[in-house]
């Protein structure tokens, strides 16, 4: 039996860092349209997580899901071993977005949007001279995320590492295919349509020309111009002999 | 001979007549045209640089046509009643060349309105917005068309991209070449806008706090007004044919009733 609490006692004198039972993740309520980008990602802040380290630094460190194991939680913020600037190149993971319990006050107010956008400072993003810098992550990922709480350098909590963020990957305009669109059933209606009533037209043209001067065509329906015909009227023979049959 | 000349009568009247509603919708074809080349909505830049602007062709082409069948149709009703046949041969011959044109001119508006799909605008609004490097001059001044009627069009419809703000995401662009994906994760124009022509809020525009952006893609204010442009001088140019047809055919039998 002494074995056993030796081994419970053990991790004790080593100041262990407190699971507090949070796991981070991406912002659900509100729906946001830029929850991940090509190079950013929103997570919700950790209310009501850290509650007991009204001391502490709270840390969000970031890292790649193959190398999140190998990130020790002594790394020190702004060190070059968890600098933005090195990673992924020489380091696994990096420490940014530092705040305290009163940034995270609990319970979350209704209706405030709080979150935390990872990525958003790109000033800083080749500044070797600022370490804990939020700058725009490197690639698509996938990435793990958790906060680590500091009681001057000590880890002192942290959460689960998050479920993998995956980030956008965009694809070139070139892929875009314009030519798929097809004839539309008016355009072709309209083409045909047109097509038959102007041959029928020509052909009329043609009919017309051909007939030219020949009166086999529309021979009951030929009517003369207006003005050419006069009808005269002719005193027949018959006429003047009745006023003589009456004598 | 007295039925035959009322029936004579009777048809010249009709043609007279189908001559006035040629010439009355002569003008309001030249008059719809001239409406549309002028362009009202500011869309002629993006057309201009998809390389595919014949519905403006055919819209040029309609303004010439309505003025000619209105000339043509004063030629007619005077051939008609003057029962003069060289007049009236003159007049069919020129109206038949007038059908073709505007039979083009139809057909040009119908297929190349079958063209402008969503994916026709997305790819040039990729490769065009806001491009810094233009490769000529020719180029230069289509990324100003470009970007011009797009920044109006965001603005003035409160909309995003062809689809929505997800095209910028989607596709790599020229945009994003100059512009980093973290500050802007589309273009600031559609964010929702104060008074200034300033966003209300940046950070809740790069976020995509509904509110605070414009959502929707601005693919149907751009369409709309393009396929009023196309079916209106397809449309209308195929009723008016068919109308010329008919008193063609009417003319035609006059014709080659008259005594010469």
């Amino acid at each position: 039996t002494m074995l056993p609490l030796l081994l419970l006692l053990l991790p004790a004198a080593h100041g262990a860092v407190e699971n507090v039972g949070y796991r981070p993740l991406l912002t659900e309520s509100p729906v946001l349209e830029g929850l991940t980008t090509a190079s950013t990602f929103v997570l919700d802040q950790p209310r009501c997580a850290f509650d007991k380290y009204s001391n502490a630094d709270i840390w969000l460190v970031v890292a790649l899901e193959k190398t999140a194991t190998t990130f020790n939680n002594s790394v020190g913020p702004g060190t070059p071993e968890s600098a933005f600037q090195n990673f992924p190149a020489s380091v696994p993971a990096y420490m940014t977005l530092n705040a305290t319990l009163a940034n995270y006050p609990c319970p979350k107010p209704s209706g405030e949007i709080t979150v935390l956008r990872v990525g958003s400072e790109t000033s800083c993003a080749e500044d070797a001279a600022r370490p804990t810098c939020n700058g725009p992550l490197p690639g698509p990922g996938p990435y793990l995320v958790k906060f680590l709480a500091l009681e001057g350098s000590e880890p002192v909590a942290e959460t689960d590492w998050s479920k993998p963020i995956m980030l956008r990957t965009a694809k070139s305009p070139n892929s875009i295919s314009t030519m798929d669109g097809g004839h539309s059933a008016g355009m072709i209606a309209l083409t045909t349509i047109l097509s038959i009533l102007f041959a029928i037209l020509l052909a009329g043209l043609v009919a017309m020309l051909i007939f030219w001067g020949s009166d086999s065509c529309g021979g009951s329906s030929t009517f003369s111009k207006p003005e050419v015909v006069t009808v005269r009227r002719y005193n027949t023979h018959h006429v003047y002999d009745q006023p003589a049959a009456r004598l | 001979m007295a039925k035959s000349d009322d029936c004579i009568h009777i048809l010249q009247g009709l043609l007279i007549f189908g001559n006035v509603i040629i010439g009355m919708c002569g003008i309001a074809l030249t008059a719809e045209c001239i409406y549309f080349v002028s362009d009202p909505h500011g869309l002629y830049p993006l057309l201009e640089a998809t390389e595919n602007n014949d519905i403006y062709a055919a819209a040029w082409i309609g303004i010439f046509v309505g003025f000619a069948l209105f000339a043509l149709s004063i030629l007619g009703i005077i051939g008609i009643i003057k029962s003069d046949r060289t007049l009236l041969l003159v007049y069919i011959i020129l109206m038949l060349i007038t059908f073709a044109f505007e039979m083009a001119s139809c057909i040009t508006a119908a297929t190349h309105r079958d063209f402008l799909t969503p994916n026709l605008f997305l790819k040039q609004m990729l490769e065009r917005y806001q491009k810094s490097e233009p490769a000529n001059n020719n180029d230069k001044w289509m990324i100003e068309g470009v970007t011009k009627t797009w920044d109006k069009i965001m603005v003035q419809n409160h909309c995003c991209g062809v689809l929505g703000p997800s095209d910028w995401q989607e596709y790599t662009s020229a945009f994003r070449l100059t512009h980093s994906d973290a500050d802007f994760p589309w273009p600031r124009k559609c964010c929702v806008m104060d008074a200034q022509g300033l966003p209300m809020n940046l950070d809740g525009c790069k976020l995509g706090v509904p509110g605070y952006y414009n959502s929707n893609g601005c693919y149907d204010a751009i369409s709309g007004p393009v396929n009023k442009h196309a079916w209106g001088v397809a449309w209308f140019g195929f009723a008016i044919l068919c109308w010329t047809f008919c008193v063609l055919l009417g003319t035609m039998f006059y014709w080659s009733g008259i005594e010469y």
